[in-house]
């Protein structure tokens, strides 16, 4: 095992919120010393309190705050800092970010720019995958230019397919197809609607699952060519591509779909030259035959539960990996122990889901065994408007899923936050819905909780809430 | 984190008094305390050789009023300490310092009876905390406010001559001084017109956003 080439005194997070303190929890472990930049109104905010330095970088709006290069570059420059950890969202999956930061001599706690801006490109990371060998959804990945065409392609891929607009999006443009005869007509409404929408008119078609899984396998990759996969989450649990819930183990996965999974997503980690932590999305349908939906080049809100059951600190590898350490073990010492269960807490009606910013009166954080809370506020602490309406993450760890279920159940009823709406009273209604005990989970499970529990929501976009659920 | 970070967290209130009996006494109050036990509860009787509450709110009173910081009062093998404020250190002592030289304000929690583990109640080493509190006894000026991070430098070039200095007049686009933000010069102007009668920060120093750099007398 080799050590760092570039050890880090200082690390400047480039995010706020739960992820922020998130990182300097583990700088802190690591003797690395940290800088919070924020916005003027996140002054009180926590990773600017336990930071041990802080500069205030811009007004409220994101755009001119935690958006903006220019000003990070010139804290991180006054700072003196040694690299950048830009924490997800943000500037996260920038390449351009990635690149000015090379350019300051700042190393970027992520892999090269080059890999980020491939992935982040729908159609190309499609093709590279394609070319390394992993599945992808099967369809033309190029505008149909007849409806004869189209159909020889639903013909290959197999009914019921889905006609999609090639520069759409937001269920608009959109059709499922479940036989030959409809085909002529979704292909010809479908492209009204695309041309009306999205002066393009061109459409082509996919194989359309019903109801597919969301899994997700995390990797790790050093910069000298090692590669590891940490297992998969279960991610189904979605509300307009937004996931509330996750879990490591998925209910569903066997030992052998597991390797393959994993197998697969290193092989392309190493086909494309991939560095630092990263998650590759499948969708899964009911064969369990599984295809590439998209890579984040980057840590996910969801990473505790990989980190509870494989017994791992995800940050303090993407720090060691950045500072030219080699990953120093192989797939072998990788183990999963135990069910993780995370809940996302929000600042949000648990009825309606309007966002409910405000001052937290009471905070009451849950503890006891197996128990972990990834948070930024505090009582008396005033939750802003402007940015993301997560203020909490819930993890439990424990030996079976069931188990997890009711250490969740127990932690979110010590969980008492006042002054401000939160979901906690919906996950606990998860926690003690049938089909979620019993793992029947889809990327459908919340429309249908929802209506099961009487909760009437305007559709958008069915088709590809159901067949894209990417989020994250 | 506890319920109790709630108190510590809003440091614009005067802390709670502690007050801290001296070890004599507490046996006296423990004795005090047993005897009660058994027969009808008695308020401790040392206190009333010592301090009452209408004397300790005038106490309070007084340090508020003075905006001292620290307190200590000691008789009759009783003491009293008074905090306002951040615990253990003396923000008025220390000199204006470039960010990464000062160490992080870290609250004292070792107050004897303290039992509430708090977070810290200050914010860490950032670059505007001592502008910030020059600037705010100067409500009549026109604060100059830096509208990026940056390095602040008083003139054009090191050899060159200020901008401004104090009693300079300014209109509104005079360039009063140069913020440096990733090599790049930018020239911030007055956007008022008035004297220059305070400059809260040093040549070289770091700024950051919504920091005061100068305190304008307006027309």
């Amino acid at each position: 095992m080799t050590t760092a080439t570039r050890p880090f005194r200082k690390i400047l997070i480039a995010n706020r919120g739960e992820i922020a303190c998130r990182i300097i929890w583990t700088c802190k472990e690591m003797g690395i010393r940290t800088v919070a930049v924020h916005s003027d109104v996140d002054r009180d905010s926590l990773h600017v309190r336990f930071a041990d330095e802080s500069a205030c970088i811009g007004p409220a709006p994101s755009a001119q705050s935690y958006l903006n290069i220019p000003a990070i570059i010139s804290a991180a420059e006054i700072f003196n800092v040694d690299a950048i950890h830009p924490g997800y969202g943000f500037l996260a999956e920038s390449a351009y970010f990635a690149e000015i930061c090379e350019a300051c001599n700042i190393k970027f706690i992520g892999p090269r720019p080059g890999v980020i801006q491939l992935m982040g490109d729908k159609v190309e990371a499609r093709r590279a995958m394609k070319a390394a060998g992993v599945p992808i959804t099967p369809g033309s990945t190029e505008a149909l230019d007849s409806e004869e065409e189209a159909i020889k392609i639903a013909r290959e891929i197999g009914f019921p397919v889905i006609v999609k607009a090639s520069a759409g999006g937001g269920g608009r443009g959109m059709r499922i197809v479940r036989s030959e005869e409809e085909l002529g007509h979704a292909l010809e409404t479908a492209s009204t609607e695309a041309a009306a929408a999205f002066k393009n008119g061109d459409v082509y078609i996919e194989r359309f699952v019903e109801r597919p899984r969301h899994i997700e396998i995390q990797v790790l990759a050093d910069e000298y060519g090692n590669c590891v996969h940490l297992g998969e989450r279960e991610c189904s649990i979605q509300r307009r591509h937004q996931k509330l819930l996750e879990e490591a183990p998925s209910p569903m996965m066997t030992p052998e779909l597991r390797q393959e999974m994993g197998e697969v997503a290193v092989t392309a980690c190493k086909a494309i030259g991939y560095s630092s932590a990263g998650t590759f999305e499948f969708l899964l349908d009911e064969d369990n035959r599984f295809y590439f939906m998209e890579m984040n080049t980057r840590i996910q809100v969801e990473h505790p539960v990989t980190e509870m059951v494989t017994l791992t600190d995800i940050v303090r590898n993407q720090i060691r990996i950045a500072e030219g350490d080699s990953l120093g073990f192989g797939q072998d010492d990788v183990i999963m122990v135990g069910h993780a269960i995370e809940c996302r807490i929000n600042a949000e009606s648990p009825d309606t889901f309007t966002p409910s910013p405000g001052l937290i009166t009471t905070f009451n954080l849950p503890g006891g065994p197996g128990v972990r809370l990834d948070t930024y506020v505090y009582p008396g602490y005033r939750v802003p408007p402007f940015y993301d309406s997560m203020i909490a993450k819930v993890i439990v760890h424990a030996r079976t899923r069931e188990l997890a279920i009711a250490r969740m159940r127990r932690a979110l009823d010590a969980m008492v936050i006042e002054g401000i709406k939160t979901t906690i009273p919906l996950h606990l209604k998860i926690m003690d819905d049938p089909d979620f005990q019993a793992g029947n989970i889809s990327t459908r499970f919340m429309e249908d909780f929802l209506a099961r529990n009487g909760v009437r929501e305007t559709p958008v976009g069915t088709a590809s809430a159901a067949l894209t659920g990417a989020a994250g | 984190m506890s319920i109790g970070v709630k108190r510590a967290m809003s440091d614009q209130e005067p802390k709670q008094p502690e007050v801290v009996p001296s070890p004599t006494d507490q046996s006296a109050e423990r004795g005090q305390r047993e005897r009660g036990r058994r027969r009808h509860r008695n308020p401790p009787r040392h206190l009333d050789a010592s301090i009452n509450m209408n004397e300790l709110r005038e106490l309070i009173d007084l340090i508020t009023e003075n905006g001292l910081t620290n307190f200590e009062l000691e008789r009759e093998g009783f003491r009293v300490k008074i905090g306002r404020g951040t615990f253990g250190e003396d923000q008025s002592a220390q000199a204006a310092l470039l960010p990464g030289q000062r160490e992080r304000q870290i609250a004292a929690g070792a107050q004897a009876g303290s039992s509430v583990q708090s977070i810290p109640t200050s914010a860490p080493s950032h670059p505007g905390a001592q502008a910030e509190e020059a600037a705010s006894v100067d409500q009549d000026l026109h604060i100059i406010i830096s509208p990026i991070v940056g390095t602040f430098y008083r003139s054009p070039s090191p050899t060159a001559e200020s901008f401004v200095r104090i009693g300079s007049e300014v209109e509104h686009n005079t360039v009063v001084c140069i913020i440096e933000a990733m090599k790049l010069m930018n020239e911030i102007q007055a956007e008022t017109a008035g004297e220059v009668v305070k400059i809260y920060v040093e040549n070289g120093q770091a700024v950051e956003y919504g920091q005061p750099l100068f305190g304008i007398k307006t027309k």
